[in-house]
């Protein structure tokens, strides 16, 4: 057994049955043993592709996603896909192949220091130099994507290493030591809890990451607690309940953006202070004070100096500072403000009003759907108004925020989860930034329902422009993007384009009906902006909510 | 403000490169540097004196993040600092 075929044992001691990648020159040895080694491969038309798609395989199920590139081109082509694992804290194992030992570092042909370009977006990167270091480096890889703060890790592989004579490994047992949790604290965060007139819940994307879904609704059940999320905490909260206000943020709900500004203690969960949920930070949540709970030690007071930190498993610190309030008077304010300030659909003319259309969307699919959005205007009228039940169902580059991510993301959660819808929402803009992937559409076969908005625009940048940059619409006008419906058909994808409301519902009945892939070509206006909008600098309670 | 940092890590042919990312990339400047491996270079010793704005808590977490980095201690805050390396 050589170095390569040792890999795909590797994996399958990993429980891997799926990996995404695109050959090459220097990885070809592996692809050899891949070819029969009993680990499917799908292939992408760009490793940008396969990346992408190893984290909608990961974000779908909670497992770890692999993707496989070539030395050179094939190992930067991944990049932007780690950059983004690292920023949504996602666990992706990437396995490049590198050139041949002795020719590294004399600029060989398709070499390139993938180590080096590594550092900025990975949690962890490994050059193999031996054949004994394979076994260990590929436990230590998974072992590293998933504790704690997960995230991407590569293993760059000289082609040598992957053609000489592997050594056995034999997996170590791992059975962690979880610390005891500290009882002062916890009985600290309880009596900041039972004290607060004015508490509020702000859940980001690491309660789904650390599978702790199940107590952080039992705390709400028990503590009553309003709540609003981020963008990757999408999912986490009941969404039908009166006192969770939605999404918090540049384009968050106004009920959330000023329950924030409004509220005494803050209790942030798997949550990062980013900069697109607090606006300007010196007025963030301004009268409270702050718990902190969250995995990564280096969150903390990173930026809010907060009252009191906690940096254990979610799923156990929860239980422990369940605890009952009295705060009907804020409870019922809050519900007050969520029915005052809910979205409106009543839409004039007969033009198609994108929220409109996804929130009919959300109604109309069935249970358990995956959406995956790409990102733009279209992103956030998806957070703003379709629904889904817990976060793997809820898929979008958040931090990174990577235009051409939907489609091969929705690729890899349709590969994870074989039985579900998996809608794709993509902008004209987007959707054309890794079009290719198509191909990868067809090739698997996948049933991917596409929701194409279409404004001829790229849409978020064009706003800003007219809103802060004078209406100076600087490479933002796309009245030359192709045919898409040809365009999908070539890969022997069905579709349609819709330019009216009364052409929705019919609409959305085949789209949703249909056996295979489909895509769905919506026509809308260049003028509809995401409203509320906090602009740059301002503080939450300073949104925009339209042109006036 | 300066601070003295000392970080103990296992070596590998990288650490250095990715402790420096680090430190720059978190808005700290590298005023002097110090580094030698012991043990058959099975272990790396840093010590570093930087200078900044920012806490110095907001580099010594993420440091302590590197996979193989085992200790990180620092030894003067505020005050230009006497170097024990």
């Amino acid at each position: 057994m050589n170095g390569a075929h040792f890999v795909v044992q590797a994996l399958k001691q990993q429980n891997v049955t799926q990996v995404f990648g695109y050959p090459g020159g220097a990885i070809m040895p592996l692809y050899d043993a891949l070819y029969d080694g009993g680990v499917a491969h799908l292939l992408c038309r760009h490793e940008q592709g396969a990346a992408m798609a190893a984290i909608g395989y990961a974000r779908a199920t909670g497992k770890t996603g692999i993707c496989i590139a070539t030395s050179g081109p094939g190992a930067t082509n991944l990049i932007t896909g780690l950059a983004d694992a690292l920023l949504d804290s996602i666990p992706i194992v990437a396995i490049t192949g590198q050139v041949a030992s002795h020719l590294i570092g004399t600029d060989a042909f398709q070499e390139v220091d993938v180590l080096g370009l590594s550092l900025a977006c990975t949690k962890h990167s490994f050059m193999v130099q031996s054949a004994e270091q394979l076994g260990p480096i590929i436990e230590q890889a998974f072992q590293i994507a998933q504790a704690g703060r997960p995230g991407p890790v590569l293993i760059d592989i000289p082609k040598d290493i992957q053609l000489a004579d592997a050594v056995i490994h034999h997996l170590t047992d791992t059975v962690g030591d979880s610390l005891p949790l500290n009882n002062p604290l916890l009985k600290q965060a309880k009596s900041m809890i039972r004290s607060a007139a004015k508490p509020l819940l702000y859940v980001g994307g690491g309660v789904g990451m650390a599978g702790a879904v199940d107590e952080l609704r039992s705390f709400i059940k028990t503590s009553k607690i309003p709540s609003v999320c981020t963008l990757k905490g999408i999912g986490c909260i009941a969404y039908n309940s009166d006192y969770f206000l939605g999404m918090v943020g540049m384009h968050g709900s106004k009920a959330a953006n000023i329950a924030i500004q409004e509220c005494d203690l803050l209790i942030a969960v798997g949550a990062r202070f980013d900069d697109r949920v607090t606006g300007k930070l010196d007025e963030f949540a301004p009268h409270a004070k702050v718990i902190h709970l969250d995995v990564d030690a280096a969150e903390i007071d990173k930026l809010r100096v907060v009252e009191l930190a906690m940096t254990d498993d979610l799923k156990l610190i929860l239980p422990a500072i369940e605890t009952a309030t009295s705060i009907l008077n804020w409870r019922t304010h809050v519900a007050k403000m969520k029915v005052d300030f809910a979205n409106r659909y009543d839409h004039p003319g007969g033009a198609i009003f994108a929220p409109a259309l996804l929130r009919k969307l959300a109604q109309m699919m069935p249970a358990d759907t995956v959406i995956c959005s790409d990102v733009g205007q279209h992103q956030m009228w998806v957070a703003q108004h379709m629904f889904v039940d817990r976060p793997e169902n809820h898929i979008s580059s958040s931090g990174l925020g990577t235009m051409g991510f939907g489609i091969p993301a929705a690729v890899g959660a349709q590969m994870a989860r074989v039985n579900d819808t998996v809608i794709a929402v993509s902008g004209d803009g987007s959707f054309m930034m890794n079009v290719q992937e198509l191909g990868t559409i067809k090739r698997g076969k996948l049933p991917i329902k596409i929701v194409l908005i279409d404004n001829q625009r790229l849409g978020m940048v064009r706003q800003w422009q007219q809103l802060f940059f004078a209406g100076r619409y600087s490479e933002t006008i796309l009245t030359d993007n192709p045919d898409f419906v040809t365009l999908a058909s070539a890969f022997d994808i069905p579709g349609e384009t819709i330019v009216a409301k009364s052409q929705i519902q019919d609409a959305l009945t085949r789209l949703l009906n249909s056996e295979g892939a489909y895509l769905l070509h919506v026509s809308i206006s260049e003028a509809e902006n995401v409203w509320p909008l906090v602009p740059p600098g301002a503080a939450n309670d300073k949104m925009m909510e339209n042109l006036e | 403000m300066k601070y003295l940092m000392i970080i103990q890590g296992h070596n590998s042919p990288e650490l250095l490169e990715r402790l420096l990312r680090v430190i720059r990339h978190r808005g700290f400047f590298v005023q002097k540097i110090n580094a030698e491996c012991t043990g058959n270079c099975k272990l790396l010793h840093v010590t570093v004196t930087l200078s900044s704005d920012r806490p110095v808590s907001l580099l010594s977490k993420q440091i302590e993040k590197i996979f193989g980095i085992t200790q990180v201690a620092v030894l003067g805050q505020a005050q230009p600092v006497k170097e024990s390396a």
